[in-house]
């Protein structure tokens, strides 16, 4: 559902009398800035390719789309940028490149440059090394796919393709059920 | 504009709001000073704004709250969203010792921290007004449930109150409109409990001050779930859309944001206040409007600040301060031991809508029997949910397979989180720092306040009960916690500027006037006489109804 239906929906609501000589117009205009996607503050075209594919390989376009066209790359752009320490940048950018470098060991290519069965393949040794250090009951935090794969579902979620399209999110359900079947919005 | 008021309104919040109200239908001319600036619902209000429209989509703007908020970001509500609505910690500063931190988050704009409260109302009862009176602890409050029983029903009755009647002793019943339902684990865990606990324990859903139908021109809930970014329906309680229109409906309201309060005014031949001593937020002129009647409800701790800085000849220690107990008795609700579980089943049902209330355990320790552990109590808030994609991070897999996974929510989580009492210590004060202002000039607080032994009592306890329901309702993995969180964090704090029934040991009589200056009351959590456990706010809209009420009469009378 978008902003501006899930406005009218309230409009439709009845008895909603602080709405009254309100256009949705004025409404809209109380939202936040609007993310331009655009050019990258931290990743360069290599590093950009290689988050690109990595996403999409942790939520991938099925039936809705994946972590790609939910601009999950810009996010993770925008963090390093204005959000990581210094020190956890560089952490980042070298698990990054660390990413390459297993794909390089295991298939000659970048990570972005090899096929998804290829690509699987290092996601999957990257993934185990995160669930061992939990079944050892030992911090996850400091390992690099730990916090991509984080990173990568806060993103996607909360993006307008996966709040609209994967959670079919209402930002306005005009009515709460306690008790409801599973799939009802 | 004038500078001459029939009643000036310190405070724009939760109690401000209700003294403009009372004091303008019943005919007075009343100015309320607001320290911050203007709110317009319809700009300020972003409770519909998706995460895709913030900049952060919602994971917040770390360098700018570590640089501006390091206090105010420790509340879960200052997110990215609604953090515009807590104070810049750099322009506000206050001091406390080094090794006991108070965490004092603070709102300033019209409404106060009425637009993000947690919205909970309950009453208070004997119990707890006759509690420092039976156990010695602080002094006995001058007042008693009876009197201020009819001022709860007049509040309620504006602000629209969802909730279910118990016929508890220790919480009394409101005038409720229907209460929300609880979810399908969270009726699993009420059943449990009145079977194994006989009716000394009960849980019932929130009583929160959220509309379930329409009432007095508000509409009901949405169920969009945000409330702390405001409401554009008003169909939560706040000052914008309830108390302050009301007073502007009277055409007798003056409400002035920008207007930093930096004293009371006093005249020693009359033995009055003459009004108040401002600085004007944006042009730092100095000004002074006058009243016959003062109204501090600039939350607890300001409006002690406030008195604390109000320095005549005959009170060089602060206004209100004859009795030396001003500043002293600061209290917080002391919250965080708890449990939450895993409870089985109804994996074929969710909830649709995001409501924006808990469930509710009222107090049973020390209510028919006497604990041998510690006094007085605590409640439980807390809830049913099933965890959403959130989970995904710490689960293993990736993928069509993680995708799709995350589809079905997991399973049902019960988590109990208790809020408890604080007793009252003259040892917890506040008192006017020497050496550092704020962004305007004026003395700040420095603030003393740790918990007691009592209060560690109580945490524990809280896990130790909560994890006994949890089994009572079959729940698995339970996890019992104890937080460590400083005082404030409750942001219920309380007291300073107590009333009490001897002008030797309070601040304020049984109407909230202070002794020292007639004209003067202080009817936010200042006031305090002791803390309970229940989330305060409704007790200060209704003494501040009460006090408003008396003002006025005194006033007629020319007793003022």
């Amino acid at each position: 559902m978008h902003r501006r239906d899930a406005l009218q929906t309230l409009a439709a609501l009845a008895g909603v009398p602080a709405l009254a000589g309100r256009t949705v117009a004025d409404v809209l205009a109380a939202a936040g800035p609007h993310r331009q996607a655009g050019r990258l503050a931290a990743l360069n075209a290599t590093q950009n390719a290689t988050v690109v594919a990595l996403a999409e390989r942790i939520i991938p376009a099925t039936d809705t789309p994946g972590a790609t066209a939910a601009g999950v790359n810009q996010f993770i752009d925008l963090l390093l940028a204005e959000w990581f320490s210094a020190d956890e940048r560089r952490a980042f950018l070298d698990g990054i490149a660390d990413v390459d470098a297993r794909a390089r060991a295991a298939f000659g290519k970048s990570f972005a440059a090899g096929t998804h069965a290829q690509q699987d393949g290092v996601v999957a040794v990257l993934d185990g090394e995160v669930t061992a250090l939990r079944e050892a009951s030992r911090a996850t935090a400091g390992h690099f796919f730990a916090r991509f794969k984080a990173l990568t579902l806060y993103g996607y979620y909360n993006s307008e393709v996966g709040m609209t399209q994967e959670l079919r999110y209402q930002i306005i359900p005009g009515r709460y059920e306690s008790c409801a079947p599973l799939g009802a919005r | 504009m004038p500078q001459t008021y029939d009643a000036i309104v310190v405070g724009s919040g939760i109690a401000g709001g209700w003294a403009a109200k009372e004091l303008c239908e019943r005919g007075l001319r009343t100015l309320v000073l607001e320290a911050g600036r203007p709110i317009e619902p319809g700009q300020d209000y972003v409770e519909h704004v998706p995460p895709w429209n913030m900049k952060f989509r919602g994971y917040g703007d770390r360098v700018a709250a570590e640089r501006d908020q390091p206090v105010q970001r420790r509340c879960y509500a200052c997110d990215e969203w609604a953090s515009k609505f807590f104070v810049n910690d750099r322009e506000h500063p206050y001091s406390t010792p080094d090794d006991t931190p108070f965490l004092w988050i603070r709102g300033r704009q019209v409404g106060g921290r009425s637009i993000m409260w947690a919205r909970q109302v309950y009453r208070w009862s004997d119990l707890d007004f006759e509690a420092n009176a039976r156990d010695g602890h602080g002094v006995d409050w001058p007042l008693r449930y009876a009197d201020l029983a009819p001022w709860y029903d007049h509040v309620e009755e504006f602000i629209g109150i969802s909730g279910e009647a118990l016929g508890l002793p220790q919480l009394p019943d409101g005038r409720f409109l229907p209460p929300m339902p609880l979810n399908c684990a969270e009726e699993v865990v009420r059943d449990a409990m009145a079977a194994t606990f006989g009716g000394e324990r009960v849980l019932t859903i929130g009583r929160c001050a959220v509309l379930t139908r329409a009432h007095r021109g508000r509409a009901a809930c949405h169920y969009c779930g945000p409330c702390e970014r405001g409401c554009i329906t008003h169909s939560y309680f706040n000052s914008i859309g309830s108390t302050l229109p009301a007073a502007r409906a009277t055409g007798r309201l003056t409400l002035r944001p920008h207007s930093v309060v930096h004293s009371v005014l006093y005249d020693a031949r009359r033995d009055r206040a003459t009004g108040v001593r401002v600085i004007d937020g944006q042009t730092r002129e100095d000004l002074e409007f006058h009243a016959r009647l003062v109204f501090l409800c600039a939350s607890a701790l300001e409006s002690t600040r406030i008195l604390l800085n109000s320095r005549p000849s005959r009170f060089p220690t602060g206004l209100g301060n004859s009795s030396g107990e001003l500043g002293r008795n600061l209290m917080d609700h002391v919250m965080g031991g708890g449990a939450q579980g895993t409870i089985a089943g109804m994996e074929d049902r969710v909830v649709v809508g995001r409501r924006p209330n808990g469930i509710y355990v009222p107090r049973f320790r020390n209510v028919r029997t006497a604990h041998p552990g510690f006094l007085r109590g605590y409640g439980f808030q807390g809830g049913g949910s099933r965890p959403g994609w959130g989970r995904g991070a710490s689960m293993a897999g990736f993928g069509a397979d993680l995708k799709q996974a995350l589809r079905t929510p997991g399973p049902w989580q019960f988590r109990y989180y208790g809020f408890g009492e604080c007793l009252p210590r003259p040892t917890n004060y506040v008192e006017l720092d020497p050496e550092r202002v704020d962004a305007w000039g004026i003395p700040v607080l420095r603030i003393h306040c740790a918990w007691s032994d009592n209060e560690r009592a109580l945490l524990r306890d809280m896990a130790d009960t909560a994890t006994e329901m949890l089994e009572a309702a079959g729940a698995t993995g339970i996890e019992p916690f104890i937080q460590d969180n400083p005082p404030g964090l409750g942001i219920h704090e309380m007291g300073t500027a107590r009333m009490g029934r001897d002008p030797a040991t309070s601040v304020l009589n049984a109407h909230n006037q202070c002794w020292d200056a007639p004209n003067v009351f202080v009817t936010d959590g200042a006031c305090m006489t002791s803390s309970a456990c229940q989330n305060p706010s409704i007790t200060y809209m209704a003494l501040t109804a009460r006090a408003a009420a008396y003002a006025v009469e005194q006033l007629q009378r020319g007793e003022l």
